[in-house]
């Protein structure tokens, strides 16, 4: 399809958890959505990263804006410090839900096509669906 | 013009993450409100977590309800790939 699909960014304390959401949610969602995994600090130690975050929001936008997501309180902090200095550069929501789920659940939503405020709500109902 | 749909399909497979996965975005690329029912249970065909906490399982019967313009279209899309996505594991 030409029409670009709302890009995804997973902001972890862990790299290897940034990056096994970002293979899961591109495994249920088909593969057809930019997501970009930005965990772990720059020395790839736990904790988070500005640069990395900045980087992913940059590489995932497509056009149609971009929905972030934080594992961890001050991943929250990380990624609002980052979006202070992102105004201007497109649109980009975070969201707050849980992190596997919603990034299943935003991801899915993005590859049918849904509209970054879409995105975020879908991630953002995760919260409210029980699996059990 | 807006009309009612519906069709039941009985699963080959378990609904497993991918194939409900597909589900939910071929559903989302619909306008029409579509549902999924398992049993006692019904979940929003767009919502890959509804979809996934139905927990259906093979030999399970699914009934797919649609409403709205492109209900009828929406109900074949999905009840293929329904067909077709549970004969592999996912």
């Amino acid at each position: 399809m030409s029409t670009p699909t709302v890009g995804i960014v997973l902001v972890s304390h862990s790299t290897e958890l940034a990056a096994g959401a970002a293979y899961l949610a591109a495994q249920v969602s088909g593969g057809t959505v930019t997501i970009i995994a930005a965990g772990g600090t720059d020395e790839g130690d736990l904790g988070t990263s500005a640069a990395k975050v900045a980087d992913g929001l940059r590489r995932a936008d497509q056009g149609a804006g971009v929905v972030v997501l934080p594992d961890l309180g001050s991943a929250v902090l990380t990624v609002k410090a980052v979006l202070e200095d992102h105004i201007g550069k497109g649109t980009v929501l975070l969201a707050d839900a849980p992190f596997v789920e919603g990034a299943v659940a935003a991801t899915v939503t993005a590859a049918a096509g849904g509209d970054v405020k879409a995105v975020a709500a879908a991630a953002e109902e995760a919260r409210h669906v029980r699996k059990l | 013009m807006s009309a009612s749909y519906e069709q039941g399909i009985t699963l080959a497979g378990d609904l497993h993450a991918r194939p409900a996965g597909a589900l939910a975005v071929a559903a989302g690329r619909f306008a029409a409100v579509i549902s999924v029912s398992a049993g006692d249970h019904t979940a929003d065909a767009k919502s890959v977590l509804g979809v996934m906490g139905l927990g259906a399982t093979s030999g399970q019967h699914l009934t797919v309800k649609a409403s709205g313009t492109d209900a009828r279209e929406a109900v074949a899309a999905l009840i293929a790939i329904l067909s077709e996505a549970t004969k592999v594991g996912g």
